[in-house]
């Protein structure tokens, strides 16, 4: 009977369904762990933290299923959130339609960045966004001089948004914040799954000859995957002002690992090609649930939670490796086809020896 | 014929460099036909294929559709004009379900997918060409008949009217290959130019309208399959005296073996291959692309071990489960891809050379001995007449017939006592393909046991002391070589005619 | 005509990357020295060392792993782990003789564990060290928590601070014992060749005999053995430890590898190459910092540098792109 329900599921839902399980598994392991745990507390503190992870976690899925990766998410966040900040204790009036779109625009030029230094100059993504990491960091604490932003040099609309609530359901406060993320996860979903636009993305990282073939364009699907991940990432930046107020230096930090763990446990294949939306989302929440339960979890101490991290990010390539091995295992690969397709970059470059 | 022509060739010539892949070239196709092309390899079919759809531009003549000459810039171009290639290889989306890999990036459909409406389309599509397949299964798990099935389904899809399929049953089980049959004669039903590419002979009288031969990269014949034969076509791509012979050296094999092959067999790649190879023999093993003659290479070099079978050297049994083994045996082997498996283009000749016998040039800490190294690098140049500035250069920067020398002196390097080489002449030219059949003629002499792979049949028959044919994965059968002619072992070869008998 | 060739060889010589980048150290040189009198003194050339040697001692290692294109991004995280592995130790009462040998032990279990997942599962090095990279990092949390621990003897702390030979302190020493070394190893040793050959083509390596997975076996060890040391010197040196010890330390390691001309994409490289990066990049940030320069526009040029770096091969392509217009050939 099993069977014949993951069956019905495809891989994509078996994938949702086993991500289901285990967060239900988890919050009851910690309830039975921590006094007072499932609580509508935790439930505000949870699905707001998760809104701002599930947002850059969307963009790098895109990223990621273009077989590349942006690790300098982090630093778009920060950067976009601090100036934000500083822009709107200089113009505090702006229309907050217009700032929200604003932050998303910040976050698109640094996307900009990275998806041509990718795309256009075929150099390897890791690398380009290893160094953007550390350059967005350093315009940020070069153009700050050191000082913070504080929640008074606020408007007080911006620091109210982050509290208010959609509704009310029985203690449960659902906070526009959440709703938004919601709501912009759930489009990318649709438009991932239902547009033609965006199964390029899915076909590029699949087969980048067959892309080609079918007349799709490598190098702006490319470009197209970075600005995206950094409009969401400027988004997520604009919620982590409101959040928070006081933005430093540093903020925004380590959340691109954060979003690569969310990716990978969430189903995406690190390799590009496949994926859902759902999914990350479900993936965030995981790593958010964990995160926020160890620091309340007596046994064991909070400093665990990089550690467990790393190790289910490994955990859940690994599997997918040994699976996709599996179900390969019928078919005789060509002996002239020994070394995997997928070293391929989607930029197009293969190494090359010279000749 | 009546109806005019979809698609002429116009004296299309290609030239790479000096080579010429394509001369004069003329040919044309009639809607609902089935084409049949055939020729030896390198006869200059897939530069045609590649002509044809975009993938290269000709040096000289003009392609016309509809009686009007076009310029194919991109495969693109190609197909929205209707011309579509399928290969041996399907190229799809494995993560991607079928429906949507027949209409990915389709100009027909609207930036909106509609899924249960695509899955509709596609099931009609893949209805048309008389085959069951649930449109929504991951392109992941079809097997590679389904795979495809699938691409042709695409290119209906795009009102495909000009259908290259490019060897498509090279990796078919027989059943899979009947299916596509029944593909191809609906798709001409349906007015659809089928221009089909195999080697098999059989399959050609059993599908084909008509039938063109090339042969050195020039068009030889084209004509209806009633007035061809086996043998004529056989003679048309061989092209040259079938009885003719060629200056052969005397054998020098001792009636001592030193490889011997029984029952070795990998599940659905080759099956019960025996045989055996005397010190100071030459073998060579012809047979077409997909008769798996490079698959037993690599399970004798541990490779790709086999899984059953007895494999002796020198009468006493050899367990070989990777080339180190190999090596240690006294087995080299010389690899047809040079590029892939042979040397790295971007190291130097000398450490190329010296790369699989490190040892011998290291003391007991792995210090290299540079001028060991280069004494023996020297030697090899000389002996193999390697032209090259220096033995510091990176391969690569050789030509074609030298790095064939260099990959062969990196194995000569290891002494080996039986020596397989892989296509040891393509690519190469003329003069050096002759100083490498005396190489092979001299290691012969001097007692090392030698299997050559060789598609080229002048080759083969002026080389080898005996002749193996393989076909699918078997061996079809044996010749001696003073008695072989290149029509016995190409009828052997393509499956024609009636079994040979063990000479 | 010896002469000729003398110069024909220095001309080949300074064509090559090595070539540019010992003009780019020499014009660094002159620039600071101009720039500012405290420069070329021999204390700030030990001091520019001392301040960066945990890098660039893992930068030795980091050329082999990346000629042999693989990467390792855990590199930072096992120097981290490794250092507060030896403040927990110390901490807990094992004496600090006993908790080096225990750390660098522990340093070389943790490569082998990359090296696990890489050679034999299979999964590409990238993202197995983007996992362990936030693991091991991890580890080092759960041991030292939010603490710093300092307090350590007197012989551990001068290990990393005093000088030991004339002005030089050993983490020096060590560096350039370790350079030698593995200049050797990496340029005359069959060992070295075979890293070569397995990054410039694994199938080749492979069909000719070569033990692929244990030379990657032994190079991800390595790399944990040497991050491992480089992370107690590093404690040594700032005579405490805390959990975020060494953070993002790998950025610069890898780019000052991919700077000295070692490919992104294998097989290309040599140990002369780090060397001259390491000097041109130490040089770099010193320069910086006498001319007031601060840390952060320091990382952020180190950025730049490294996407120039990887940008190597299309720059390369570009001059010889405009040679061939400027002669006018015709192809």
């Amino acid at each position: 009977m099993l069977s014949s329900i993951s069956k019905k599921l495809g891989p994509n839902g078996q994938r949702v369904a086993i991500l289901l399980l285990v967060l239900v598994a988890i919050a009851l392991f910690f309830s039975s762990q921590i006094q007072n745990y499932l609580t509508p507390r935790l439930f505000v503190r949870i699905s707001t933290s998760v809104s701002i992870i599930a947002l850059i976690s969307v963009g790098q899925a895109v990223v990621v299923m273009t077989r590349n990766i942006d690790l300098s998410i982090g630093s778009v966040v920060g950067c976009t959130a601090y100036f934000l900040g500083g822009i709107l204790a200089s113009f505090p009036d702006l229309a907050p339609v217009f700032v929200v779109l604003l932050a998303m625009g910040i976050g698109a030029c640094f996307g900009l960045v990275n998806g041509l230094l990718v795309s256009r100059l075929n150099l390897p993504s890791i690398i380009v966004t290893l160094a953007t990491l550390a350059l967005f960091r350093s315009i940020l604490v070069e153009s700050s001089d050191g000082s913070s932003i504080t929640t008074g040099s606020l408007p007080i609309w911006l620091i109210e948004f982050a509290r208010q609530n959609m509704f009310v359901v029985g203690g449960f406060k659902v906070r526009w914040m959440v709703v938004i993320a919601l709501f912009v996860v759930f489009s990318m979903h649709f438009f991932l799954t239902k547009f033609r636009a965006g199964r390029q993305f899915y076909a590029v990282g699949s087969n980048p000859d067959a892309a080609e073939f079918s007349g799709i364009n490598l190098k702006r699907t490319v470009l197209q995957a970075f600005l995206i991940s950094g409009a969401l990432a400027g988004l997520a930046g604009f919620m982590f002002l409101a959040r928070f107020g006081n933005i430093t230096v540093v903020a925004g930090q380590g959340l691109e690992l954060k979003s690569v763990g969310a990716v990978v446990v969430g189903g995406v294949n690190i390799f590009g090609g496949s994926g859902s939306i759902i999914g990350v989302l479900l993936g965030a929440t995981l790593i958010d649930l964990i995160d926020t339960s160890l620091v309340r979890w007596e046994l064991v101490s909070e400093f665990w939670r990089e550690a467990i991290l790393g190790l289910l990010i490994l955990f859940a390539v690994a599997m997918d490796t040994l699976l996709a091995r599996r179900l390969l295992g019928g078919r005789k690969p060509n002996p002239s086809d020994k070394e995997p397709e997928k070293t391929k970059l989607a930029s197009g470059r293969v190494k090359e020896s010279s000749t | 014929m009546m109806v005019a022509p979809i698609l002429e060739m116009k004296n299309v010539s290609k030239h790479f460099g000096v080579t010429a892949a394509l001369s004069d070239v003329s040919f044309e196709m009639f809607p609902g036909e089935i084409h049949a092309l055939v020729g030896e390899n390198g006869a200059g079919k897939s530069t045609l294929i590649k002509a044809m759809t975009g993938i290269h531009q000709p040096s000289s003549g003009e392609i016309w559709v509809d009686g009007s000459a076009r310029i194919l810039r991109t495969t693109q171009e190609a197909q929205v004009i209707g011309i579509t290639a399928i290969y041996q290889e399907p190229m799809v989306f494995p993560d991607l379900d079928v429906a949507e890999n027949i209409f990915i990036n389709h100009h027909s459909r609207s930036q909106f997918i509609l899924w249960n409406d695509m899955y509709e389309e596609a099931e009609a599509v893949i209805a048309k060409l008389g085959v069951s397949l649930d449109v929504r299964r991951p392109a992941s798990t079809l097997t590679l008949a389904e795979q495809q099935t699938v691409e042709i389904a695409r290119a209906i899809s795009l009102d495909v009217r000009v259908l290259i399929m490019d060897e498509p049953s090279a990796s078919l089980s027989d059943n899979e290959v009947q299916r596509l049959f029944s593909i191809a004669r609906s798709l001409s039903s349906q007015g659809v130019a089928v221009l089909y590419i195999s080697h098999r002979l059989e399959e050609i009288f059993a599908l084909a309208d008509r039938v063109t031969v090339m042969r050195d990269g020039t068009h030889i014949s084209t004509k209806v399959i009633d007035d061809v034969t086996n043998e004529s076509l056989v003679t048309e791509m061989v092209g040259r005296d079938m009885e003719g012979r060629f200056a052969r050296k005397p054998s020098t094999a001792t009636g001592e073996d030193m490889l011997t092959v029984q029952g070795l067999s990998k599940n659905g790649v080759f099956s019960d291959i025996s045989f055996s190879v005397e010190k100071g023999e030459i073998v060579c093993f012809s047979g077409l692309v997909g008769a798996r003659r490079t698959d037993v290479a690599l399970a004798l070099f541990g490779i790709d071990p086999a899984n059953s079978g007895k494999v002796s050297i020198d009468g006493v049994v050899a367990k070989i489960s990777s080339p180190k083994d190999a090596q240690e045996l006294g087995i080299a082997y010389v690899s047809e891809d040079r590029r892939k498996f042979g040397i790295a283009m971007d190291e130097s000749i000398t450490s190329n050379i010296t790369l699989p016998m490190m040892n011998k040039y290291s003391n007991s800490v792995g210090l290299i001995d540079f001028d060991a190294e280069s004494r023996d690098a020297i030697e090899f140049r000389m002996r193999l007449n390697i032209k090259a500035a220096d033995l510091v250069s990176p391969v690569g920067a050789l030509s074609g017939g030298n790095q064939q020398k260099v990959m062969l002196a990196k194995w000569l390097n290891t002494a080996p006592r039986l020596l397989i080489v892989d296509e040891p002449t393509r690519g190469i030219d003329i003069g050096a393909k002759a100083e490498v059949h005396q190489i092979l003629h001299e290691l012969a002499a001097e007692g090392v046991a030698i299997m050559i792979i060789s598609s080229d049949l002048p080759e083969v028959l002026s080389l080898a002391d005996r002749i193996i044919v393989m076909r699918e994965g078997r061996i079809a059968g044996e010749f001696i070589g003073d008695i072989a002619t290149e029509g016995n072992v190409m009828h052997l070869a393509v499956g024609a005619g009636v079994q040979m008998e063990f000479a | 005509m010896s002469t000729e060739n003398f110069t024909s060889r220095i001309v080949k010589a300074l064509n090559s990357w090595e070539g540019f980048l010992l003009l780019v150290l020499v014009l660094l040189f002159v620039g600071n020295t101009i720039n500012s009198p405290f420069f070329f003194t021999l204390n700030n050339q030990i001091n520019l060392f001392q301040l960066s040697i945990e890098k660039v001692i893992v930068a030795v290692i980091m050329t082999f792993v990346i000629i042999n294109a693989e990467i390792d991004l855990s590199v930072a995280s096992i120097m981290g782990f490794a250092a507060c592995l030896f403040g927990w130790l110390f901490q807990s009462g094992v004496s600090a003789s006993g908790a080096v040998v225990i750390v660098l032990a522990a340093g070389a279990i943790l490569g082998a564990f990359n090296a696990f997942w890489i050679a034999w599962v299979g999964i590409p090095s990238l993202v197995v060290t983007l996992a362990t990279m936030i693991a091991f990092r991890g580890f080092a949390r759960v041991l030292v928590e939010d603490r710093g621990i300092t307090g350590f003897p007197d012989w551990f702390d001068k290990l990393g601070q005093a000088p030991l030979v004339g002005p030089i302190p050993l983490s020096i020493l060590v560096f350039f014992v370790l350079v030698f070394f593995f200049y050797i190893v990496l340029q005359r040793t069959v060992f070295g060749r075979q890293v070569y050959f397995i990054g410039s083509n694994r199938d080749v390596a492979e069909y000719s005999g070569i033990n692929v997975r244990g030379v990657q076996a032994i190079i991800f060890t390595l790399s944990g053995l040497i991050s491992a040391l480089a992370g107690l010197l590093f404690a040594a040196r700032l005579g405490a430890v805390r959990g975020d010890a060494a953070l993002g330390f790998e950025l610069d390691i890898i780019t000052i590898v991919l700077l000295g001309g070692v490919s992104i994409f294998g097989g290309r490289g040599t140990m002369v190459g780090t060397l001259l990066a390491i000097l041109i990049v130490l040089n770099l940030r010193n320069g910086m910092a006498l001319a007031n320069i601060t840390g952060h526009i320091q990382t952020g040029v180190l950025g730049i540098l490294l996407i120039l770096s990887v940008m190597v091969p299309n720059i390369q392509e570009w001059i010889k792109k405009l040679r061939k217009l400027g002669k006018g050939t015709v192809e």
